[in-house]
């Protein structure tokens, strides 16, 4: 599905060049569970970050779904990842102003979706993950888990061939975690391709393979 | 999509209520003073924009050297009219008279001294559309007896009857019959008349200044045949000059010209001589360009407050942009916030303006048309919506949705040094506007109270002025005198043909300094008492007087400024001669010289004058003794009604006739005090915004600071520094812009006030004063909190 090689990137402080990613080669096969983990500022949100097109990296070549990222340009990007990638925070960050399910549509209405297709779509997924209850309370009048359950809706409403989530259980108490990172599983096995960083070897464990990352670089594969 | 940023934009609004409210304060503010502004400008140029054949009419004028400066005069005889449609009959279609006149007009007891009557030729009201209600225009004036009022007019005299057929009394000699009733004049016309008389009327009575060339009373209107280029008309009034004028001109030893203004144009002719409305174009562009530039402050506002709280929006941005937004949607939709503020704040202006509708009447004096059903209202509108929205509206959206998705989710965005020293430029320009505005309210208020208090040289309290407006008691000017004489409380009288502050005609003299030159020297002809009654002072020779038998037809003063002109010192003046050359037959010998005295605005230097004794006899002054003038008005007024009975007793005093000299500027005067107090406003509220914005974002830095053992003043000054320098800047900026603008004002003053240097220091003063204020409280308020508390937050 995609495929980095020799991915570098660095950022100059004086004449002193640190290294965020180093040598990265790193290859997803469609519906692989991959869990990232390392130390605090071994790079690995840089990477998936790197990996979900909201960051450059300097050196190195990227291929996604057949398309070389790093030829390409902002607006294609963009395009790209609106289609084919979510995104889960460790914050949530949903947008306070909205209710549930105006954050849900979100995602829908730049990808320029009608507004009854919108509906059925938000519906559908208030339904599965069974909060048709909350949609018209706002994130705030959520608990924690609460919130990252509409964040990951939300991450999945239109669809997308990968998750990203950047330690989504960060925040939650266990037993919130251990919901979301069932869910996770359940997503897995329906076909959806999933790549996560977590600090828990518990959380990592429902993966299906575990990179390590220290210092920038891939320790094992 | 609208629907999501719709509702993120009145969510944002409620959640940030004081900024949101700052910005729809000054906003609706801003908005509203281009809306009165919008109001004035659209009716001051719509002029007379209603005759329908207004784009043939044109007004004849002469053209005249006055003192070396070109000037357009719009009195002609009576006699032009005939002689152009006689000379030219395939150019001009129709030919209009008009002379404004002041008649007593009386209807069964009642009688009033109408000053507003237009005597005019019969095509009055075919050549202009003022519409008749009742009446054809093109017959309503053709019976020379007959006469057409106005709604308004026909009320006062007839009540509710029917007006048509009734007989008026004109000048208590003869009959009129009102034919017609015309609509109210609307109040975008030049013309402004309450009653239309034929002027034929007058041929019985005076047919030779019908004839006369050079007795120059009066407008003439002519219409010219559809596309004709008046321009070829203009070439050929040279030759029509000298045909008729010729002689004239070569008598008096000076030349003039014609032309044709267009209707369109009279209105804002610039100096004009003639007593019809003129609006002051440059005024209104002045007047326009505040209104947009306190607009421009509080868009400034918007703009500041919005890119100072950028950080709070940019998770959202960030997050947006993770969803999938690209930056153009991402400006569109705070275009769009922008926008709907705008329109929030252009609605409440619509409210307001409707609510200060009352007070801008009775400031401008007059009223406007309704503006609801004006469709260029909406136009401007709506132009003001998309103008603030996309002025206010585009950088913060541009800066907004530059961020960094990434940077912006972590909350480690900085907004940058770039932002910030964007809003003090901004400030910059807030404060320069204010300070210019408020500089110019000091100098025009310094100036216009020298004005007031400056020594005149005559001696203008306690002096009534009566005009002699009708025939009995200009004919019996000399037993009024005598009678007024008697009343012990009078003191003098004089009568004279312009007090000081009124008209003064001019007149070619020659003079023993030089008899080939003709000097053109302003006249007062009066009597005997002319200088004991202003409190002249006399520098050289002597007083006029009846003790010399030949004074009243042989002698004259002059003034100071006259005997220079003429090349002597007043000694020497004395004994030499003058010659009127229009109104004498034989010479004067000049035998006193007065000091000079403010005959005329501070506006203009005081030029040569010549008093002689002279029957042109338009007014009397009254000198009053008592400090009570209620009882000796009284006695004048019987004095009066015994000589002029039937006409209504009319009566001014000459210090307030100075006072309407300066209208104009003590107008300029209220409204720049009422911009510079609001542009300060506004741009104290984005002040206000901006400083509670930065007290709150270092909250924690102060807290740290007071616990490390700071004291409040530290810390007060530690906040509003930041803010108060840009604000010195801008008014450090404004001193050299509003040195110029004021120098340049004062120069249509000839006596004038000089710039010290402590106008700009009250200026600066008073706009850091009230900057200090603002930002201060809030300082003050963050300082004084408890550190423990101001920590715990974060």
């Amino acid at each position: 599905m995609l495929e980095l090689k020799g991915i570098y990137k660095w950022v100059n402080t004086g004449n002193h060049r640190t290294f965020l990613l180093k040598d990265v080669d790193l290859t997803v096969k469609e519906g692989e569970f991959i869990s990232i983990m390392g130390p605090s500022g071994s790079g690995k949100s840089t990477l998936l970050n790197v990996i979900g097109m909201l960051d450059e990296f300097n050196e190195g070549e990227y291929n996604f779904l057949n398309e070389s990222v790093h030829k390409l340009k902002e607006k294609q990007r963009s395009a790209l990842y609106k289609q084919y990638i979510g995104f889960v925070f460790q914050a949530y960050h949903l947008i306070d102003e909205l209710t549930v399910y105006e954050n849900i549509e979100t995602p829908l209405i730049y990808q320029n979706i009608k507004s009854s297709d919108r509906k059925a779509m938000v519906a559908d997924i208030l339904d599965r993950f069974q909060i048709v209850g909350k949609k018209d309370l706002f994130p705030t009048q959520l608990s924690g888990g609460q919130q990252q359950l509409v964040g990951i809706a939300r991450a999945l409403i239109a669809n997308p061939k990968l998750l990203l989530a950047d330690e989504p259980t960060g925040n939650l108490n266990s037993k919130q975690g251990e919901e979301i990172m069932n869910l996770f599983k359940q997503l897995n096995h329906e076909g959806m391709t999933i790549i996560q960083v977590t600090h828990s070897e518990k959380n990592a464990a429902y993966g299906s393979h575990i990179i390590n990352l220290l210092d920038g670089m891939i320790q094992n594969n | 999509m609208v629907k999501n940023y719709l509702l993120i934009a009145i969510k944002n609004f409620r959640k940030q209520k004081l900024f949101s409210l700052i910005n729809i304060l000054g906003l609706t503010i801003g908005i509203t003073c281009c809306l009165l502004l919008f109001l004035f400008i659209f009716n001051e140029f719509s002029y007379d924009k209603f005759h329908k054949n207004g784009k043939d009419i044109y007004r004849i004028m002469r053209v005249g050297n006055l003192n070396g400066n070109r000037q357009e005069i719009p009195y002609v005889s009576a006699a032009y009219a005939p002689a152009l449609m006689n000379d030219f009959p395939d150019v001009i279609e129709k030919a209009v008279r008009v002379m404004r006149d002041n008649d007593l007009i009386s209807y069964n007891n009642i009688s009033f001294n109408e000053k507003n009557i237009y005597l005019a030729d019969s095509d009055f009201f075919s050549v202009f559309s003022f519409n008749l209600i009742r009446g054809n225009p093109g017959t309503v004036l053709k019976d020379p007896n007959s006469i057409v009022v106005t709604e308004s007019t026909a009320k006062k005299y007839f009540g509710n009857e029917d007006p048509i057929g009734k007989i008026l009394q004109f000048n208590k000699s003869q009959q009129l019959k009102v034919t017609g009733i015309a609509k109210d004049v609307p109040v975008n016309s030049h013309l402004q008349f309450d009653m239309v008389v034929p002027l034929e009327l007058l041929k019985s009575s005076r047919p030779d200044w019908f004839t006369n060339f050079s007795l120059n009373t009066l407008f003439t209107y002519i219409q010219l045949k559809p596309n004709t280029d008046p321009a070829l008309l203009e070439k050929q009034f040279g030759g029509f000059m000298d045909k008729y004028l010729g002689n004239f001109f070569k008598e008096i030893g000076q030349k003039m010209e014609l032309i044709a203004k267009p209707l369109n144009k009279i209105y804002f002719a610039a100096n004009a001589f003639d007593s019809v409305k003129h609006g002051n174009k440059k005024m209104v562009y002045i007047f326009m360009s505040i209104a947009l530039l306190i607009l421009l402050i509080a868009c400034m506002n918007f703009i500041n407050l919005s890119t100072a709280r950028a950080a709070e929006r940019s998770k959202e941005v960030g997050l947006r942009k993770v969803l999938g937004a690209v930056k153009k949607q991402l400006i569109g939709q705070f275009i769009l916030e922008s926008v709907l503020f705008a329109t929030l704040a252009c609605f409440l202006s619509i409210g307001l303006t409707e609510l200060l509708m009352p007070a801008y009447t009775h400031f401008l004096g007059y009223d406007l048309p309704s503006f609801l059903g004006n469709p260029w209202f909406y136009v401007c509108i709506a132009g003001i919506i998309t103008a603030v929205g996309l002025l206010a509206g585009s950088y913060p959206a541009i800066l907004l949705s530059s961020f960094s998705p990434i940077e912006s989710l972590k909350g480690v965005l900085k907004v940058g040094k770039k932002g910030t020293s964007f809003r003090k430029v901004l400030v910059v320009f807030q404060f320069t506007v204010s300070v210019i505005l408020i500089i110019c309210v000091v100098v025009i208020i310094k100036q216009m109270s020298y004005i007031k208090n400056t020594d005149l040289g005559f001696n203008k309290e306690q002096t009534m002025i009566i005009r002699f407006d009708n025939y009995d008691i200009a004919s019996k000017g000399h037993q009024f005198k005598n009678e007024l004489l008697s009343i012990p409380a009078v003191q003098d009288v004089s009568l004279m043909s312009g007090e000081p502050g009124g008209f003064h005609d001019s007149y070619p003299f020659e003079a023993e300094a030089n008899p080939a030159e003709k000097y053109l020297f302003n006249t007062e002809f009066t009597d005997m008492d002319f200088v004991k009654t202003l409190g002249l002072k006399i520098i050289a020779g002597r007083d006029l007087s009846d003790q010399f038998g030949t004074d009243s037809l042989q002698a004259a003063l002059i003034n100071r400024t006259a005997a220079v002109k003429l090349g002597y010192t007043p000694d020497q003046a004395i004994g030499k001669w003058i010659f009127n050359t229009i109104r004498d037959s034989i010479k004067r010998t000049i035998v006193g010289v007065v000091e000079d005295y403010h005959f005329a605005s501070l506006k203009d230097p005081i030029n040569p004058l010549v008093i002689s004794p002279g029957k042109d006899n338009r007014l009397a002054l009254i000198k009053i003794k008592s400090a009570d003038p209620g009882p000796v008005i009284n006695n004048v007024r019987k004095v009066y009604s015994s000589i002029a009975p039937g006409y209504p007793f009319e009566y001014s005093f000459l210090d307030e006739r100075f006072d309407q000299l300066y209208r104009a500027e003590s107008r300029q005067e209220s409204v720049l005090s009422i911009f510079s107090i609001i542009a300060i406003f506004v741009a104290c509220l984005g002040l206000f915004g901006l400083a509670s914005y930065t007290t709150i974002k270092r909250t924690k830095e102060v807290g740290v600071r007071k616990v490390l053992g700071s004291s409040v003043q530290n810390i007060v000054l530690l906040l509003s520094k930041d803010l108060l320098k840009p604000v010195l800047l801008g008014a450090l900026i404004a001193i050299p812009i509003g040195y110029y603008a004021m120098n340049k004002w004062l120069q249509s003053f000839a006596y004038r006030i000089e710039f010290q240097w402590w106008m700009f220091a009250l200026a600066i003063g008073i706009a850091i004063t009230i900057a200090l204020l603002t930002v201060g409280v809030q300082a003050i308020k963050a300082a004084l909190a408890n550190p423990v508390k101001s920590l715990r937050t974060e």
